[in-house]
């Protein structure tokens, strides 16, 4: 019975991690030197970096789709879990601030002549310290309110984003205003395993908390006042959501800089896919998020090569109209 | 059984309820009744445990309702209150399943046959088979109320508290909302309903608990609770009382110009 209930979700949601998969193969032969697909199968079956295929595939392109996956599944589960908690389809995972937080530490760095290994470290920490700001200004009691949240986020985000803007007007080489909106524009360039291994091991730690409240979200899909009477700990609840979803947009912002909308717009499409029962949206989210951050990397590197253009810049340039169409689509019709 | 014991409760620093004792036994319906904003909800919140006392103490089966944690109080109580947010994107199976929420572990993601029992019956009891697979948001009012009873039900607990049941609902609807909740109490739970109509609470309730100048004013069998002088005192309005043979009694607010 209950099997059957949930059929449609299971399929939908193994339908997604195949079509993610098929996503990943593809995003490793696409790029400046294409490769065929049989190629870039027989490599991840029998890694060989004697030859160049291997070379360019291990050392450069499947790190890079790894980090791209995982920020896009990162964004994606951190902007459910936001979204589902303040019941609000307009919340965004940067909503704590940590990606201004992130950004003002970057452009400070920057423009103090930080070493570029260091900027990842550097934007998780104000990332974290940001989200936890934002947190200690939307505690009232031993609860968190949606609303201060909201405020104080917002509020945090206008404050360093002046912050980043006065760092750019007054750096004295150009070059130092081109890194920081280069960050600012989300770019994967240059990341490896290094950088992959870090971030996933804060993304990992987020994801296993996400997944663990996803029966409480499910609670607190009643509204607050409900889910307490069900006997959900609302606070408590609410805490480790957004240390969840801090952890997963810090990690994403460490590697990425600011790949905006990824959050905001792959709750939308995985109700439509899986409905919204949290424990299928949490983990569909991650597919999806994977699959539209990988392609929207893909193009990045292969649409005027050697160019390689911010993937934040190109998702919000054909995502949004795509996205636009998709919604309003079925309200026209 | 419920223990109320020099209940006060404040609403944004003001004092509204003062010196509220009441008690009700296993098996018995409570009927709250009172003027708009007198405190009724906040009452029935308080019993729930979802709202501090200013002052006194509530016990839920001999136990102290603020030293429970969330999921003992939910195991324990089944509050429905008729407003508040529609839960999104919810089936109405998904909304009586969420009555099962303090029975699951955190770690816990499928339900139980335990779960899906208690479900089950809850829809069968309520008789809203035919909704089971309906979209909760596009059912009507009445027949969300049933749902909401149908997770109290699921919920399986000692006590039900419901916060105008019948609102929005006609008069056979209201007739059927109130014989469930009647037949719950027959199987042993405790129930306490705030209601409007002083009618419905008269012949529904065992007990009639009657809020009015910020305290409880009386709390008796419906024929001992409607005296004219203090309903009129307490709506501010005439109210006319007709007692019949049978025993039960009548109220009626006296229109303009109109004899009693």
């Amino acid at each position: 019975m209950e099997l059957r209930r949930y059929r449609a979700p299971f399929v939908a949601l193994g339908a997604a991690a195949l079509v993610c998969a098929i996503v990943l193969v593809l995003g490793a032969a696409v790029g400046a030197v294409p490769f065929g697909f049989s190629i870039v199968l027989g490599q991840l079956v029998h890694p060989d970096v004697s030859t160049q295929a291997g070379r360019i595939l291990w050392d450069i392109r499947i790190p890079r789709i790894a980090i791209a996956a995982l920020v896009g599944a990162a964004l994606g589960m951190a902007g459910t879990l936001l979204q589902t908690m303040l019941r609000n389809p307009l919340v965004d995972p940067y909503l704590t601030g940590t990606s201004a937080g992130a950004a003002c530490a970057i452009a400070i760095g920057i423009a103090a002549g930080a070493d570029a290994s260091l900027l990842p470290l550097l934007a998780f920490i104000a990332a974290l310290a940001t989200a936890a700001l934002v947190a200690a200004l939307a505690r009232t009691g031993a609860g968190l309110s949606h609303e201060r949240l909201i405020l104080a986020g917002v509020s945090l985000s206008a404050l360093f984003a002046g912050v980043v803007t006065l760092v750019i007007l007054l750096s004295p080489r150009a070059g130092t205003a081109l890194s920081i909106l280069a960050w600012l524009g989300g770019s994967l360039a240059g990341r490896g395993w290094r950088d992959a291994r870090t971030a996933g091991i804060y993304a990992g730690c987020g994801a296993a908390l996400a997944l663990a409240l996803a029966p409480t979200l499910n609670g607190l899909r009643f509204g607050e006042a409900r889910a307490r009477a069900l006997g959900v700990d609302v606070d408590r609840a609410g805490w480790g959501i957004l240390a969840a979803a801090s952890l997963l947009t810090a990690a994403a912002v460490s590697v990425s800089g600011v790949v905006g909308f990824v959050g905001l717009i792959v709750p939308h499409i995985t109700r439509r896919i899986v409905g919204a029962d949290a424990r299928f949206t949490q983990l569909a989210s991650t597919f999806v998020g994977a699959m539209l951050v990988v392609v929207a990397d893909a193009v990045a590197r292969s649409i005027a090569p050697p160019l390689d253009l911010p993937v934040g810049v190109l998702i919000s340039m054909f995502g949004v109209p795509i996205f636009i169409f998709l919604a309003f689509r079925r309200r026209s019709t | 059984m419920i223990h109320v014991q020099g209940v006060a409760l404040a609403y944004g620093g003001c004092r509204i309820l003062a010196d509220v004792s009441l008690t009700v036994g296993d098996g018995e319906l409570l009927a709250v009744v009172g003027p708009n904003g007198i405190g009724k909800s906040t009452l029935l919140r308080a019993i729930a445990g979802a709202r501090a006392v200013a002052a006194g103490e509530i016990t839920v089966d001999g136990q102290p309702i603020g030293s429970l944690g969330a999921r003992a109080r939910g195991r324990l109580i089944a509050l429905i209150e008729a407003d508040g947010p529609l839960p999104d994107h919810m089936t109405v199976n998904d909304v009586v399943a969420g009555g099962r929420l303090p029975y699951r572990p955190w770690w816990r993601w499928s339900s139980t046959p335990d779960d899906r029992r208690a479900v089950d019956a809850a829809i069968g009891l309520t008789e809203i088979a035919a909704l089971r697979e309906r979209p909760f948001a596009e059912l009507s009012s009445g027949e969300r109320q049933r749902v909401w009873i149908a997770l109290a039900v699921a919920q399986d607990t000692r006590v039900l508290l419901l916060d105008e049941p019948t609102s929005h609902l006609d008069i056979r609807h209201t007739f059927d909302m109130l014989t469930l909740i009647r037949q719950l109490t027959a199987g042993g739970k405790s129930a306490v309903v705030v209601l409007h109509d002083l009618n419905v609470a008269a012949a529904f309730a065992d007990r009639i608990a009657l809020l009015g100048e910020r305290t409880l004013l009386a709390c008796d069998t419906p024929a001992r609770v409607f005296e004219e002088q203090l309903l009129g005192r307490v709506y501010g309005i005439p109210i006319a009382v007709r007692r019949e043979p049978d025993g039960s009694v009548l109220a009626f607010a006296v229109a303009p110009g109109r004899s009693r």
